[in-house]
């Protein structure tokens, strides 16, 4: 189905006639040399539940305009939640990009974004994320609770669903919109001192095949009970999807952008070419891909592209926008982003790791002695040259013994650079799950599960570089 | 009430009689048969960020927006709906589906919330402001910027250096089926610098005011003049290059004397989440996490040794966890959370409060209008005790001075982190010596807690504004934490 089928998804903060009048607007409100406007909206219902209770059950409808002008190569931007009143944040752009200008600022704005040839599609809108209402998520999140109940233990957790809206319009001719559909569930059971965690995400409900993974977290939650402690060392791991798709959270960090190719540091400005993983690893960020958020364009207009970080292993390309492509004589790919409180930039926001063809039991069959780590929980960049991330391990931990999980353990830091981690692993689960990225619009990093031979737990040893 | 002219009388709802309309517009489409409470925000914000990368062009953005938020008690249950604001239409939509989110909560749930009575409470509050950062010329910024970065970049091998200003003004209103109607302005000014140094492969940054975002602090533009930015920003392009030669220390066991940046991380981390009440429930399970601290702690649990007193107080001003009132009403007080090394209270709320027969000490915060109130921290610092840093540092002896986060994790519990910092320097005699890198410690909450032997004087404070991510759908809290150099005996050090 295509986004411009008529659906029951859910509501819209917006729509396409409300956003696309906006821009239109805000264009031919601006005198400026050239005008951008993109508008972000997103109505999102979302079902919190713990252990007795739906505690936090929203419905949260958030919209934002932002233009950008450019004047004599100056550049500022002005956004307002008032879409149907946009006149005076435009002029406020216009003033502010003037005031540079008489401030005497090198003026090398970037331009904004022409109508690209064609446009590509991407799977955003399931019909069936319509069905997934508020009455259906509180049966769901009923359902959970009463079964881990009677499991002995307790569900936490939120099932989600969204409507997100991007629309963008520009001076160059670029004007675009679209409407995607999210369906996000998140849950964590606890038995005793078992516990065990799902989380996946994607434009349809059906495809999270919640029921079965509500009664395969609680089974997970009651084999995890009285976890023994994992000794510091270097063991064998099978990474679940979920702990895999950590390490794509930093990429970004780990220099695959334009900024940092332009900075001259980093994987890509240091390491291009360079085999840095198994030639099993193939690692994207591909907003086109029928997997996790895909989505067709970005905040300036720009169709996604795919972009391969990490091809069979070896180091390839960055992410851009027009602001980096400009400093790099480069095309934006189409990865322009602003976080809350900081710069706009290019970043990763669809990644990819691509799948293998080995079911995980097969990764555990094949290891001897090592663990399975179900997933890693608040994990930060240590050394980005060296790639070095810590955090810990968590729930559904097992020991693996002649090829089959045994007793659980509980979690352990780690401290593992990712490249040197990604160059032990010998194969590649057949199945991608997703989680969201954190602080990221429309963020989320999509992996199966790995098999990687000597994963360090506990302290970091000295190496040769403390010296 | 009409507004008075100044950094305040600025936006839509800046008179609070505009605010008391659409607020009675959402109190009245909440009620209804079975809502036991209701309360509305009422949240109307505009954010000024100027950002610069030395070399390309600043990105200059300002960002309105206005919006209402309603949450219900109906049947023992909540049901929140926050939208941005069209007219009184949206506050009745808002409410209504508050209401119909609270209805279909109501019938799977198990347990029942009964809020206590409460009295209503009605005030205003503006926080104090000399300098209006949204009247500054741009010129004067433009200004500062260029000069700030020409400053960090001046070393040779400093590759890359980012700067920025931020402004940040809000109108909250707020009304509750109590009575309570209450109007906030808040202002915020803050500032950030990062340089980046690399030689050979090795990247090293340093950060002013405060790693990652800056510092943010309730105050005007005279924040950031306050700060000296050029004079530090040329001490940290030197501090980056610096850093790429210096040694490492090495691993083992060590006696640390830790700045106040460091310490307001270690507080956020290990002290204010792990004193949430919300989180010690459960209701952050899936998400922020749990917390070592049961909910029978107070006056029980023995959290750090008898040099750790650590307290919430919104009502001291300067800070991103200021405040008159929190997000659903109760009046901010100056509150002991850690007494001589003993749990004295928690960071609760009025839902998680009532669920433990305890009165709430009003950490109900919410990330403006489209999101429920959740335990957030408010303004959380360790109280001072005595003496400079310099005597400090000689009760220290041998060991380390750090400060300045630069990589941080902790387990779900909030029991096991593990912290670098940008920079150490090696103590001898009490004396401080070589510049060292890429410093990291870990260790265990109570353990690390119990093994702080002494505090620096009021002198030595430094308050930092941060962000913190919290709920599902993330929301965003904006806190304060304090601290003064704090000396802490055996620490496990090089750890990553």
């Amino acid at each position: 189905m295509t986004e411009n089928q008529r659906d029951t998804g859910p509501r819209h903060a917006v729509g396409e006639d409300r956003a696309l009048t906006a821009l239109d607007a805000a264009l031919a409100a601006s005198d400026a040399d050239a005008t951008e406007a993109f508008l972000t909206a997103r109505s999102g219902e979302y079902t919190r539940f713990a252990d007795t209770r739906v505690h936090h059950p929203q419905d949260i409808v958030e919209q934002q305009l932002m233009v950008r002008v450019v004047v004599d190569g100056h550049a500022a931007r002005a956004a307002t939640s008032r879409i149907e009143d946009i006149t005076g944040t435009v002029h406020r752009a216009c003033r502010a990009a003037r005031a540079q200008a008489a401030a005497g600022l090198p003026g090398h704005a970037h331009p904004v974004a022409a109508a690209p040839e064609g446009r590509p599609d991407a799977p955003v809108r399931h019909p069936d994320t319509g069905t997934w209402d508020v009455g259906e998520r509180s049966r769901l999140a009923g359902h959970a609770m009463d079964a881990a109940r009677r499991a002995g233990g307790a569900a936490y957790g939120m099932f989600g669903r969204a409507t997100t809206e991007l629309a963008v319009a520009t001076s160059g001719g670029v004007r675009v919109h679209t409407s995607a559909t999210e369906a996000g569930a998140a849950l964590t059971v606890k038995i005793d001192d078992g516990s065990s965690h799902w989380t996946d995400l994607g434009r349809s409900s059906t495809a999270l095949d919640t029921h079965a993974n509500i009664t395969r977290a609680i089974g997970q939650a009651r084999a995890a009970r009285t976890p023994e402690e994992l000794p510091d060392g270097v063991h064998d791991v099978v990474l679940g999807p979920l702990a895999a798709a950590e390490f794509l959270d930093f990429f970004g960090t780990f220099g695959f952008t334009g900024s940092a190719l332009a900075d001259g540091v980093g994987a890509v400005a240091e390491r291009r070419g360079h085999q840095v993983a198994s030639p099993l690893i193939t690692v994207a960020d591909d907003a086109l891909a029928p997997v996790g958020l895909p989505i067709a364009f970005d905040f300036e207009g720009v169709p996604k592209r795919r972009v391969t970080f990490l091809d069979r292993g070896r180091v390839a390309d960055a992410v851009t926008d027009l602001a980096s492509a400009a400093l790099l004589g480069t095309t934006s790919t189409g990865h322009a982003h602003i976080a809350r409180e900081e710069s706009p930039r290019a970043i990763p926001m669809n990644l990819v790791m691509s799948a293998g063809h080995t079911p995980e039991d097969a990764l555990i069959a094949g290891v001897e002695r090592g663990v399975y780590i179900q997933r890693f929980w608040y994990t930060r960049a240590v050394d980005t040259q060296a790639t070095t991330i810590t955090g810990v391990s968590r729930d559904a931990c097992f020991l693996i013994e002649h090829g089959v999980l045994t007793r659980p353990v509980r979690g352990r830091r780690f401290t593992e650079s990712v490249f040197g981690a990604l160059a032990r692993v010998d194969a590649v689960g057949d199945r991608l799950a997703s989680k969201p990225l954190m602080n990221t619009w429309n963020g989320c990093a999509s992996a199966p599960a790995l098999r990687i031979r000597g994963f360090r737990f506990g302290s970091r040893p000295a190496t040769s570089r403390d010296t | 009430m009409t507004p008075r002219p100044g950094p305040h009388s600025w936006g839509e709802t800046a008179d609070p009689r505009t605010a008391d309309a659409l607020l009675e517009a959402a109190l009245d489409a909440a009620t209804g048969p079975g809502v036991d409470h209701a309360d509305v925000r009422l949240v109307e914000c505009e954010e000024l960020r100027l950002y610069a990368h030395h070399g390309a062009a600043p990105d200059e953005r300002v960002e309105h927006n206005l919006g209402i938020g309603v949450r219900v008690l109906l049947d023992g249950a909540w049901g929140f709906a926050g939208l941005p604001l069209g007219d009184h239409t949206t506050a009745r939509e808002a409410a209504h589906r508050a209401v119909a989110n609270a209805t279909e909560a109501a019938r799977v749930n198990t347990e029942r919330v009964t809020l206590p009575a409460r009295t209503a409470v009605t005030g205003r509050f503006s926080t104090p402001v000399r300098t209006d950062p949204f009247a500054v010329p741009a010129q004067e910024r433009y200004a500062l910027l260029d000069a700030v970065l020409a400053a960090a970049t001046a070393p040779a091998r400093v590759v890359s250096a980012q700067a920025g200003f931020n402004a940040k003004r809000q109108h909250r209103h707020f009304a509750d089926t109590e009575g309570s109607r209450q109007h906030q302005d808040f202002t915020e000014s803050g500032a950030m610098l990062m340089a980046f140094a690399a030689d050979r492969g090795q990247v090293q940054r340093r950060s002013y005011p405060n790693s990652f975002h800056g510092n943010t602090a309730a105050a005007g533009w005279e924040y950031v003049r306050s700060l000296d930015l050029v004079e530090e920003a040329a001490r940290v392009g030197d501090e980056a290059v610096a850093l790429l030669t210096a040694p490492t220390a090495d691993p083992g066991i060590a006696d640390l004397v830790i700045g106040p940046a460091q310490m307001s991380l270690q507080i956020h981390e290990s002290c204010g989440h792990a004193l949430e009440l919300d989180r010690i429930l459960g209701d952050e399970a899936n998400y922020a996490g749990t917390s070592f601290i049961t909910k029978d702690a107070i006056g029980a649990l023995r959290y750090g040794s008898e040099a750790v007193d650590i307290t919430a107080d919104p009502t001291l001003p300067g800070t991103r966890g200021t405040f008159a009132f929190d997000d659903e009403g109760t009046p901010a007080a100056r509150r002991p959370l850690v007494t001589r090394g003993v749990v004295r209270d928690f960071l609760s709320h009025r839902d998680s409060a009532a669920r433990i027969g305890r009165a709430p000490i009003g950490a109900a915060r919410s990330d403006g209008w489209a999101y429920p109130p959740v335990c957030f921290a408010t303004n959380v610092f360790l109280e001072p005790g005595r003496g400079s840093t310099g005597e400090l540092l000689e009760r220290l002896g041998d060991g380390y001075l750090i400060d300045d986060n630069r990589s941080w994790s902790i387990d779900e519990r909030r029991l096991n982190f593990q912290f670098g910092t940008e920079v150490a320097y090696e103590v001898r005699n009490g004396r401080k010596g070589r510049l060292l890198r890429d410093f990291s410690y870990g260790g265990t909450t109570p353990q690390f807690w119990g093994s702080v032997e002494a505090v620096a004087g009021p002198e030595e404070f430094k308050a930092f504004g941060m962000p913190c991510g919290k709920g599902e759908p993330k929301q965003w809290g904006f806190l304060g934490h304090g601290a003064a150099p704090t000396l802490v005996r055996g620490v496990r050090i090089g750890v990553a």
